[in-house]
């Protein structure tokens, strides 16, 4: 087999110094060429000698004792599932489950015929105008300023207007 | 890819069946475990032997590997749990070590004024070495220089070269391996490696 034009091989090279930088585009099927090509492993290995060398890690010992691969070698192939990196809890899986059910809350007890009832949000008195919901709405006030800690409960005070009629 | 990335990469094939990966893993952390333990163990046998016992374990655990932290953090735990296991055999006293600690090191050198005694041979190949990759970079065009020089040597991605040296990313890349290659053709005759073992 002839051997591969210059420029091939430069660019082969090439992108196993970028590999080595961690600045290779995504390419899982060349880390296994790498993992395959022994001229490839030669250059990677010259590579990590070289910044190694300009970084003062050539000392105490340069080049992987050869005892060292035939150690390794001796060992038997390993056959794992593949464990991924435990992240942490999707974030926007719950928050787009928490839209969801906002949603699903909101179209299922939209009032049928009055006006919306504005909510106070957290501070402030804010009118009330569904006046059906008024006596609701007194009857739990205490128990939604207990809960001003909860971000469910923004309504933790809410100024009734009470219509005169009501009073 | 980030380099934590390759090096999880790379952990998968192994975890797979390939264990060719795993040697690319060494080749590139050999050095740098080698000089922390050196920080705690005199003799650079010894030091070489504590090296590929790490290496050793760190294959056999490599199923158990999740990938939470980076790997050279793994593997440094192991090397110094390896090394304090080792010289207790030895009945010599070590001075203990965190487990948690990170692997800084800066900070690891200073906690052990440890003298590095290297064998005579190897002493002199890594002076070789060091002399060759100097020399050698001295050579380089001014533009190689400056890009391989900021590259290992500040730790400055691609893309922060290229503003510096006002030029596109791929010519960073490119000239980055350009040096590379100008500095690996040096070292050959040093190590033995003759060119035709590039195919």
């Amino acid at each position: 087999m002839q051997k591969p034009a210059l420029a091939s091989d430069n660019e082969n090279m090439d992108w196993l110094s970028a590999l080595l930088d961690g600045e290779a585009d995504d390419d899982l099927e060349g880390i296994g060429r790498l993992a395959r090509d022994e001229a490839l492993k030669a250059r990677w290995s010259e590579y990590c000698l070289i910044g190694d060398a300009l970084r003062g890690l050539s000392q105490p010992s340069g080049r992987v004792p050869e005892r060292v691969r035939v150690a390794l070698s001796d060992e038997p192939t390993i056959l794992a599932p593949v464990v991924k990196p435990r992240h942490r809890p999707a974030l926007w899986l719950a928050a787009a489950a928490t839209v969801a059910a906002v949603t699903w809350m909101t179209m299922h007890a939209e009032p049928t015929a009055a006006p919306p009832v504005r909510m106070a949000m957290q501070s402030g008195p804010a009118e009330v105008a569904a006046l059906d919901v008024v006596p609701y709405l007194a009857a739990h006030q205490d128990y939604a300023q207990a809960l001003t800690s909860s971000p469910e409960m923004h309504f933790s005070q809410v100024a009734l207007a009470l219509p005169e009629a009501a009073r | 890819m980030s380099d934590r990335e390759i090096d999880r990469q790379l952990v998968e094939r192994v975890q797979q069946g390939d264990k060719r990966a795993f040697d690319l893993l060494v080749e590139k952390y050999w050095r740098k475990l080698t000089r922390l333990l050196s920080r705690m163990v005199r003799d650079s046998g010894e030091v070489e032997d504590i090296a590929q016992e790490t290496f050793i374990k760190a294959y056999r655990a490599l199923p158990q590997f999740r990938g939470d932290a980076a790997f050279y953090t793994w593997l440094y735990r192991i090397g110094v749990n390896t090394a304090k296991n080792y010289l207790a055999a030895k009945s010599k006293a070590m001075p203990t070590v965190s487990e948690q600690a990170a692997p800084d090191e800066e900070g690891t050198e200073d906690r052990w004024a440890v003298q590095d005694i290297a064998t005579p041979e190897s002493e002199l190949l890594s002076k070789q070495v060091a002399m060759a990759v100097n020399e050698a970079v001295e050579a380089l065009p001014e533009e190689l220089r400056t890009a391989i020089t900021l590259r290992e040597m500040e730790g400055l991605s691609y893309e922060e070269i290229a503003q510096m040296m006002n030029c596109p990313i791929g010519t960073v890349r490119s000239r980055i391996f350009r040096a590379r290659e100008a500095i690996a053709a040096k070292l050959r005759p040093i190590l033995g490696t003759a060119q035709d073992t590039r195919w």
